[in-house]
């Protein structure tokens, strides 16, 4: 068994839609911005009709899951899970079919072709570390959270509407918050086990 | 819940699976004809090669569209099955590979036997080179293991077609185990239709009369068969979670796929070869009709598969694709309502 299985929580209620997450991701990523692909997106939606419209922010990202579909359907093994529950694409490895892609139901995935590596040597300059085209997704910054730290998004969510953390530790605030069905997983019925948990709305009465 | 159609494999890979399947099952059932059937030369010349150039022709439809090119080498070693045996389009490269191997030493000796090939400027001089006569020698020897070979990879290709889909458990329409069936049955449709006008329209020979009446029997059976399949996935997806309901809508209401596929491509062969397996027609012409029907009817089945598989998201698709949204769910008859609910998504 490993030491860690993480997971993420995101409170929809304190999620301000301030898209920091998505700034500072895509800094510490790299992602192709200038043609709108984020690793994570924040969706600005309005929910209900007439008068009874309220508008909520719906952060979206990998799901990390546990049974990732996407990870059986890759015909060359780049994508693949750490036994701390992350899963992972190998640019070398990745040749790009998109099979991942159609596989996922949380929509995670996006394309990073040859014209996105010449760009994104443009764009982030000497820092830029994408040699070749892959897909692309979150990965749950686990290059921070191998040096103790939290991802990217996490660190700079401004109304701590994002919590990382490891369910393999009953104590902490993640798991509780996961155990006691607060927070639930989506699309739980295609049996991906996902680990990417949401607090929904408030119901009012 | 959003409701959402794909543009990430559109019609390039309803190619690739409509060139993989009919070249698959080509080269299967001519090699098979070949062996149990009646010796036949043109036949399996026109199967291999026809297969070989098909199956060359789809794969070059995905690999182009790769985003990593020189990374296909990973995926064409055979040793990719041990470390990723889940992986259909790793057993499907593999599959593709070998039966174009083997399909084409199968062939080989007749290549060698005829004359159009012999004089060929460079192919001419390739078949008498005496590795490849000692090859063909090799395969004349082991004739039969050499054609259950090719055989055995190219129903593997055609059953990977509709496995391929199958693996995406996110859309109802594609995640099912009638899939495969459906486009096994409509490979080998496909694949005696091509035959049939090989035997009808290139070798036109009088003493082929049983083996065309033999195809015409099974051809009228593999497509009721499918005319029931497809009938499943009616009923399926009409009565189902609502993403098959939202696939349900797009389909039915689909002047290509009712007319072009299911009609014309399906109903109307159907009824022509029934009739020429049992009253007769008198030219050739209502069964070349009928084959060039089924060969655009497969064709059409995994376009507008590939166009009606729908995604149950939490949120709107949202990224470099230009999606297609459906609004559900919705109480009222699918087609009353599949026209009026495509829009394109808007976010604030």
């Amino acid at each position: 068994m490993a030491n860690q299985h993480y997971a993420m929580v995101i409170d929809l209620n304190t999620c301000v839609g301030c898209n920091a997450c998505m700034a500072a991701c895509a800094m510490e990523n790299e992602t192709p911005v200038w043609s709108n692909r984020w690793r994570t997106y924040v969706h600005d939606l309005e929910i209900g009709s007439g008068d009874e419209i309220r508008r909520r922010f719906f952060p979206r990202l990998c799901n990390h899951c546990d049974n990732p579909p996407c990870m059986s359907v890759c015909p060359t093994g780049a994508t693949h899970k750490l036994d701390n529950g992350i899963v992972l694409v190998d640019d070398d490895l990745c040749m790009g079919c998109q099979a991942c892609a159609m596989a996922c139901p949380y929509d995670a995935r996006f394309d990073f072709t040859y014209d996105d590596v010449r760009q994104g040597r443009e764009f982030y300059g000497a820092l830029h570390h994408r040699a070749g085209p892959s897909v692309d997704k979150c990965s749950f910054c686990a290059h921070r959270v191998m040096q103790g730290l939290k991802p990217a998004c996490v660190e700079t969510c401004v109304g701590s509407s994002r919590m990382f953390g490891d369910l393999n530790d009953p104590k902490d605030p993640v798991t509780r918050l996961v155990a006691s069905g607060v927070a639930k997983a989506l699309l739980e019925h295609l049996g991906t086990r996902p680990n990417v948990f949401y607090i929904g709305d408030i119901e009012r009465g | 819940m959003y409701y959402a159609t794909q543009e990430i494999w559109t019609w390039w890979l309803a190619a690739y699976l409509f060139l993989g399947g009919l070249g698959a099952a080509a080269v299967t059932v001519s090699i098979l004809t070949d062996l149990y059937f009646k010796s036949h030369k043109l036949l399996v010349v026109w199967g291999c090669l026809g297969g070989f150039v098909m199956l060359g022709a789809g794969s070059s439809m995905l690999f182009l569209h790769l985003l990593h090119h020189v990374a296909v080498i990973h995926v064409m070693n055979p040793l990719i099955l041990l470390r990723k045996p889940d992986a259909w389009i790793a057993w499907g490269t593999q599959f593709i590979t070998w039966m174009m191997v083997w399909s084409l030493l199968y062939a080989l000796p007749y290549l060698r036997e005829m004359p159009l090939f012999a004089r060929m400027p460079l192919v001419g001089k390739v078949l008498q080179w005496s590795p490849v006569t000692w090859l063909s020698g090799i395969v004349v020897k082991f004739r039969r293991v050499v054609g259950w070979l090719a055989v055995i990879n190219g129903v593997g290709t055609v059953v990977y077609t509709g496995l391929l889909l199958q693996s995406f458990p996110a859309v109802a329409l594609w995640h099912n185990p009638g899939v495969p069936v459906l486009f096994t049955l409509s490979a080998f449709s496909t694949a005696l239709a091509f035959l049939l006008l090989v035997l009808y329209l290139v070798v036109k020979d009088p003493a082929d009369r049983p083996l065309q009446v033999f195809y015409e029997r099974t051809d009228v059976i593999v497509i009721a068969a499918e005319v029931v399949v497809i009938f499943a996935f009616f009923q399926y997806t009409l009565h189902g979670s609502e993403s098959a309901r939202q696939s349900s809508q797009l389909l039915w209401t689909n002047y290509g796929w009712v007319v072009g596929f299911v009609l014309l491509g399906l109903i109307v062969p159907l009824l022509i070869e029934l009739k020429a397996v049992t009253r007769g027609w008198r030219g050739h012409g209502p069964m070349v009709t009928a084959a060039l029907l089924i060969l655009s009817g497969g064709y059409l089945l995994r376009f507008y598969f590939m166009e009606a598989g729908v995604y149950e998201r939490p949120y709107p698709p949202h990224g470099y694709s230009a999606y297609r949204q459906i609004q559900g769910p919705t109480d009222r008859a699918p087609v009353l309502t599949a026209i009026e609910n495509l829009q394109v998504v808007t976010e604030k």
